[in-house]
């Protein structure tokens, strides 16, 4: 049996001395999409960020391995530059640095660490011209300041735009879909369906059945009260979309 | 305390007018005067309410001496020099006019770049325009106008549009015993004019200095000024400015006061919008390390109606720094239709440092438009996480944060080699930034 990309092992998470995630186990393989549903408050976000290694989060048991190795003491930079890649459920606004400068810093350093040689600003403008096309975003955005102004949606497309600009091996993607328009979600979908790839893999977090419309999962999870409480496939999201999560807690209860 | 205090300066003043050279009669009663003035007056103290946040013991409890002339070398200036910005060049040092050091190619009829010593005997109209516009009670103002020994004089002629950055340097160099110089710059803009001046502080020495100047701007109805204020003093220099900007009928003057370093730097700027529909833009920006101090104090006097000023001040402050910032616009009975903003936006970069600010508003008007606001904090955590995220180090996050900060006020400058010659020195000040 391969290593998986992403192995999240009883893993118990803290903020602030409360303790949100309960032992979460979730194994990705390279390839697939698993898409974790849950109602708000269930632990979501915290376990996105946990794996991007926010500051705040403390790890009080359990380890998260990528590609086999655990990265629970690794910088968050570190991590983006191994190939994780989190899409914000709400993208910062940075005033005064453009995207352009930005994402070129961003794209260097990771390719740096990784003893590749830097992007030129000539080979630079030729990538960003590529997947801005791709994700259907407007070039002025990319002269502004990073997200400053943006509406949610142009947020939303800016953190995909990200994505297919840094090609990451691990995808995880916080609510990307919350709030969009029919339009927007299908350029995220589109984005994501187009970068699916044999080495890659892809985490949604989202709160709506909808995106799973555009986007076909290999496995779908259920996180509730900081425990993931049912996994299956594409059918569970269908099952949620018609009973809620009312049965779920119920089992959990009972269990 | 305050008999001492001006006894020192008693002393300076008379070394100084022993060393002076033969000056018009009316120069020196109006050195006397200003030196009475400047006795009665006293040195400020922190029990007085605009000056509170600025203790001036460094230059109360030290004896200065007159600064005297020094050589400079090219090489010595070449750093401070701006590449765009220096066809035409003013250098004094030590106050002292620097001829071997300055470059004024041929200029165009109706400008007159000189300097000050050198026209005050002359029918330049100096009688009547030196000293005429700063007030003379704030003490500095009076201290210089007793204790100057040179400066800038520019004036453009009715419409004339001067589109050369004119640069002048006040460079101070290291002396045996603690010395004081007083630029003086007078700048006229005639009416339908442009004129675009950069001033540059410098400190070559290391030792105690005290650098006393005053900047005088009018702009005739209609002229367009730009003026940039770079302070690039050493820790060892104390440094007091008042700027007096003279705005006349539908005339624009932008003022930015950038303050890379010194010991203890005071930047007074008064801005009189005397007619209608002048503007003025005074923008700031303190880049605090160490134990330096800096406070920027702004008066916008809006006299008559239609005009309309935008202040921006940002501070960066690390280590033990310090910024205080104190912006006060009037509004005078009768300036209708008045349209002024002011903000300040402090950073503090580490925990010892400080930031005090105190906006101001004093309307006795109904018609205006005003508004002001102030913050002072830290880096957004959730921004350099966001960084960090897609692979910047943290200190390269933190870095490019704060250059974005300071780079919101360098960003309004529209001298370009000005603009792009800070974007360099805040490159190499913000370490880690990739170059374009």
């Amino acid at each position: 049996m391969t290593t998986p990309l992403l192995e999240v092992k009883d893993l118990h998470v803290s903020v602030d001395g409360t303790e949100i995630l309960h032992g979460v186990n979730l194994s990705v393989a390279a390839g697939e999409v698993h898409a974790i549903m849950g109602t708000n408050g269930s632990g979501k976000s915290t376990l996105t960020k946990v794996i991007a290694g926010h500051p705040d989060y403390e790890i009080t048991k359990g380890d998260v391995l990528y590609k086999g190795k655990s990265i629970i003491e690794d910088e968050p930079e570190d991590r983006a530059r191994a190939g994780i890649f989190l899409a914000f459920q709400y993208p910062v606004e940075v005033p005064g640095v453009s995207n352009m400068y930005f994402l070129r810093s961003a794209l260097n350093a990771q390719r740096k660490s990784r003893g590749e040689e830097e992007l030129s600003g000539a080979q630079f403008i030729e990538l960003v011209k590529e997947k801005a096309k791709l994700v259907d975003i407007d070039q002025g955005l990319l002269n502004r300041s990073v997200n400053e102004g943006f509406s949610g949606g142009e947020k939303k497309r800016n953190e995909i735009f990200q994505l297919a600009m840094l090609a990451p091996t691990l995808a995880i993607l916080d609510e990307t879909d919350s709030g969009l328009d029919i339009d927007a979600l299908k350029t995220v979908a589109d984005g994501v369906n187009s970068m699916r790839a044999t080495e890659r893999a892809f985490l949604l977090v989202t709160h709506y059945q909808r995106l799973l419309n555009y986007i076909q999962p290999d496995q779908v999870h259920v996180l509730l009260g900081g425990r993931i409480v049912k996994s299956g496939g594409k059918d569970l999201a269908l099952q949620l979309e018609e009973k809620g999560y009312a049965w779920l807690e119920e089992e959990a209860a009972t269990a | 305390m305050t008999t001492t205090t001006n006894n020192r300066f008693a002393h300076t003043y008379t070394l100084l007018r022993k060393a002076l050279p033969d000056e018009p009669a009316w120069v020196s009663e109006l050195r006397d005067e200003a030196f009475e003035n400047f006795r009665a007056l006293g040195l400020p103290t922190v029990k007085h309410e605009e000056w509170r946040w600025t203790n001036l013991k460094r230059i109360a409890d030290t004896d200065f001496v007159p600064a005297e002339p020094a050589e400079v070398s090219e090489e010595q200036l070449a750093p401070y020099l701006i590449e765009g910005a220096d066809e035409i060049r003013l250098v004094f040092v030590n106050g002292h006019f620097a001829a071997g050091l300055s470059k004024s190619p041929a200029l165009p009829d109706g400008l007159v770049i000189q300097p000050i010593s050198r026209v005050l005997g002359s029918d330049e109209g100096l009688q009547v325009k030196l000293g005429r516009f700063a007030e003379p009670t704030p003490p500095f103002v009076a201290l210089n106008t007793a204790l100057f020994t040179d400066g800038a004089y520019i004036r453009a002629g009715n419409s004339l549009p001067v589109e050369a950055p004119i640069h002048i340097l006040y460079v101070s160099t290291d002396s045996d015993q603690p010395a004081m110089s007083s630029p003086r710059t007078l700048v006229l803009a005639g009416e339908s004019s442009e004129l675009r001046v950069v001033e540059s502080f410098i400190g070559l020495g290391v030792k105690p200095r005290f650098v006393n100047s005053v900047t005088e701007i009018v702009a005739k109805g209609n002229a367009n000024v730009r003026h940039v204020k770079l302070l690039r003093e050493t820790d060892g220099t104390s440094h007091v400015s008042w700027n007096e900007l003279n705005v006349e009928r539908d005339a624009n003057v932008v003022s930015h006061s950038i303050n890379l370093d010194a010991g203890l730097a005071r930047n007074d700027v008064h801005a009189v919008l005397a007619a209608e529909g002048a503007n003025c833009t005074l923008n700031g920006l303190v880049l605090g390390r160490d134990s330096q101090h800096f406070d920027n104090h702004i008066v916008v006097d809006h006299v008559r109606p239609h005009g309309t000023s935008n202040q921006l001040y940002r501070a960066v402050v690390d280590d033990k720094s310090r910024s205080v910032f104190a912006g006060k616009v009037i509004v005078r009975q009768g300036a209708d239709g008045t349209d002024a903003q002011q903000q300040n936006n402090n950073l503090l970069l580490s925990d010892d440092a400080k930031v005090d600010t105190k906006p101001q508003l004093e309307i006795y008007t109904d018609d205006v438009k005003c508004s002001h606001g102030a913050t002072s904090g830290q880096l957004d955590p959730e921004a350099i996480f966001f960084l960090r995220c897609r692979g910047l180090d943290e200190t390269h996050a933190r870095n490019l944060l704060t250059y974005a900060f300071a780079n919101d006020v360098i960003e309004h400058i529209r001298i370009d080699p000005v603009r792009i010659a800070l974007e360099k020195i805040m490159t190499e000040r913000f370490a880690g930034l990739l170059g374009e």
